[in-house]
């Protein structure tokens, strides 16, 4: 796959040089370095090939502004970076709003964080950060908001027209788990727009990030996705440890999946016992956060906390795990493996559940690729994506297990995948439980400053939600120069516009709630 | 005939569904059947700001949700009662650091708080303490004895 796009993109772009780079050095195949000009044509040749925009982030190497599309594919692995060097003076970008939809809203970050105007781009507003905001805030010299600029903090008011009407769904609303709010175009009950406003819980991770050492930074990943803490945790360390060129031991790879599945297991017990709630089932709650409960006391007695976990560390874990902890965890897979009949009965097949969330939300493959959703929402619309299997980190190459994929992309499927999904977590438990053998859970000398080498990384782990991207770019000190995150829950959340269009306003909590967005992480 | 409201007031505390961040997770735990919050008559969560009194500021608070908060204390009706729960909602927590430039530190600093819960996020047995310490400054006396010093 790789040499076939380095052939095509050869013979598109006759004029420009193509890097082949060490993938599990940086995380990518291809690199090419591009022109302003170009820049459509390069997006057009990759949606073409039915590829999908990562991520669009944004980096200040003060000289100049470079701007990093990642392209990736979901049937092979197969990873292109696509740059473009602006001026940091006056930045100004093409628009890749009008090919790829997630662009849309990447271009609007950007925007905020920087201060780079895109031509063409339709909305330039500002989605995250406040209005009394006067500096652009990732740009490593302080510079001013733009007058321009200016005019779009916070100029968000919803278009009142005559046949119409807007509600405003949150920030406190108690279906949107969060701060979240929605502002909905209404026409009767129908649903005619939906504009999603952010921001309401930005917590300047990624500014935290530059300003913190590598060590320094690790409780905070626990806390960008407070559900699937162990997730990040894991994302990070590898991303780090492969910047690094840091081997962990075996013993240290099985404990840290066996936690990483367990905290899965406990995101989708949540999920199911908050979708319900939403839905109005109020029993399901109760069940879920019982088994929810039974398995934060086996995580707590290694860990040490419920919910922003930071068990894991550059070369191996922070502590061993006990026999208490190996009986624990059998114990609760054996409950667990019973309590799916439970949540058949209780949930799967009540009719009630079934009419309320069959044939709404229904995500098709086009506009998943065009949003770059992922996770089991993408599985959900039956493309079997899961970077557990595509790009296996820690030990999840020597697994076996199966990625639920959904048939009809509704919220009913999304329900099923989350559901089979614990399943394949209790099969990946079982089997690194048969593995855990005795030995070291650190490495032998753990660094104490980390100084990576000169360079870039793009690493992708799946956390419950979906595909978490961690861009690291390290100037070798102890301090990343960049790091950028790209969440799940925020490429699920653009997708929601289109879903809700057409729905009834009922609906759109269902529709909202089977997406299972975080909002921390989203705002991150 | 204060006390006798004094003591209703104290034992069916009403919170709003206001959940921030990640303490409104433990928030949800301890509203559930293993720490119960209906024990101490604090359970039922309201979702209007109408009809609560007790607002449980569970999470961060950045400075485009600061109008949104200060709305919503605004709409409860007196008597009310403000938890800052987490370190978040008492300092700012985990994420203050020179150059800041999107977070309140400390939900004090907006409106009065009664009760602050320590933690990062604090456990629902830390919660339940701190409604019987809300309790306790309600009507001047504690429910149960209180936990034992030992530092």
């Amino acid at each position: 796959m790789v040499d076939k796009v380095q052939a095509e993109l050869k013979s598109a772009f006759s004029d420009l040089t193509i890097h082949e780079e060490s993938y599990p050095e940086c995380g990518y195949h291809l690199s090419l370095d591009l022109a302003a000009g170009d820049l459509e044509k390069a997006a057009r040749f990759f949606d073409d090939r039915r590829f999908y925009l990562a991520v669009e982030l944004c980096v200040d190497y003060r000289e100049y502004l470079e701007i990093v599309y990642i392209f990736s594919i979901h049937s092979s692995l197969c990873k292109v970076k696509v740059t473009l060097k602006i001026d940091p003076v006056n930045p100004v970008a093409p628009t890749l709003s009008k090919v790829f939809d997630c662009a849309w809203w990447y271009e609007r970050e950007i925007h905020e964080f920087y201060g780079v105007r895109f031509d063409g781009h339709s909305d330039m507003t500002y989605l995250f950060l406040h209005d009394g905001i006067d500096v652009y805030p990732l740009r490593k010299e302080k510079v001013l908001v733009a007058e321009a600029d200016r005019l779009e903090l916070n100029s968000f008011s919803p278009e009142q027209r005559e046949d119409s009407l807007s509600i405003n769904m949150g920030p406190q609303h108690p279906s949107t788990h969060g701060v979240l709010r929605v502002v909905l175009r209404m026409d009767g009950e129908y649903i005619e727009d939906a504009y999603p406003v952010l921001g309401y819980l930005h917590r300047m991770q990624e500014k935290m990030a530059e300003n913190r050492t590598y060590q320094q930074f690790l409780p905070n990943t626990g806390r960008m996705d407070y559900l699937g803490a162990m997730s990040y945790n894991l994302g990070y360390v590898t991303a780090v440890e492969r910047l690094v060129g840091i081997d962990v031991p075996a013993r240290a790879h099985y404990v840290r999946m066996i936690a990483t599945e367990l905290n899965r297991i406990a995101s989708h017990l949540l999920w199911v016992g908050a979708y319900l709630a939403d839905l109005g089932g109020l029993s399901p709650f109760l069940y879920a956060f019982d088994d929810r409960e039974n398995l934060l006391d086996v995580l707590e007695a290694v860990t040490g906390s419920r919910l922003t976990y930071c068990y894991f560390r550059f070369g191996g874990l922070y502590n061993d795990v006990d026999d208490a902890f190996v009986a624990g965890t059998k114990a609760f897979v054996a409950r667990m493996r019973g309590r799916f009949a439970l949540y058949e009965k209780l949930v799967g097949g009540n009719v009630i559940f079934i009419n309320r969330t069959r044939g709404i939300g229904v995500i098709e493959r086009e506009l998943a690729r065009k949003c770059a959703v992922c996770g089991p929402v993408l599985r959900g619309a039956g493309i079997g994506m899961d970077f557990r299997k595509a790009e296996p980190y820690a030990a999840y190459a020597e697994m076996n297990f199966e990625i639920p994929t959904g048939r009809n992309g509704d919220a009913l499927d999304m329900y099923h995948i989350r559901i089979r999904e614990m399943e394949t977590s209790l099969d990946i438990i079982d089997q690194s439980l048969a593995r855990l053998s005795d030995g070291p859970f650190m490495v032998e000398k753990p660094p104490k400053k980390l100084k990576p080498r000169k360079g870039d990384l793009y690493h992708t782990v799946e956390t419950p939600r979906g595909e978490l991207g961690i861009y690291i770019v390290s100037d070798e000190s102890d301090k990343p120069y960049r790091m950028k995150w790209r969440v799940p829950s925020f490429s699920n959340l653009m997708a929601f516009p289109e879903l809700a269009k057409g729905n009834l306003l009922s609906d759109a909590v269902a529709i909202l709630g089977s997406l299972d967005l975080v909002i921390p992480e989203i705002d991150r | 005939m204060d006390k006798v409201l004094d003591l209703a007031r104290a034992n069916s505390l009403w919170p709003v569904t206001f959940g921030l961040a990640c303490c409104a997770i433990e928030m949800m735990s301890a509203a559930m059947s293993r720490f119960d919050i209906d024990r101490f008559g604090a359970g039922v969560f309201r979702p209007s700001p109408r009809q609560a009194d007790l607002m449980i500021v569970s999470g961060t608070v950045t400075k485009k949700m600061a109008p949104v908060l200060l709305t919503l204390y605004d709409q409860m009706p007196s008597p009310k009662w403000v938890i800052a729960m987490g370190n978040c909602a008492i300092s700012g927590g985990p994420f203050v650091f020179e150059g800041q430039y999107n977070l309140i530190e400390g939900v004090d600093k907006l409106i009065p708080v009664d009760v602050y819960v320590p933690g990062c996020p604090p456990r629902p047995e830390g919660l339940l303490e701190g409604f019987l310490k809300l309790e306790e400054k309600i009507t001047g006396t504690r429910r149960f004895p209180g936990p034992v010093e030992r530092w």
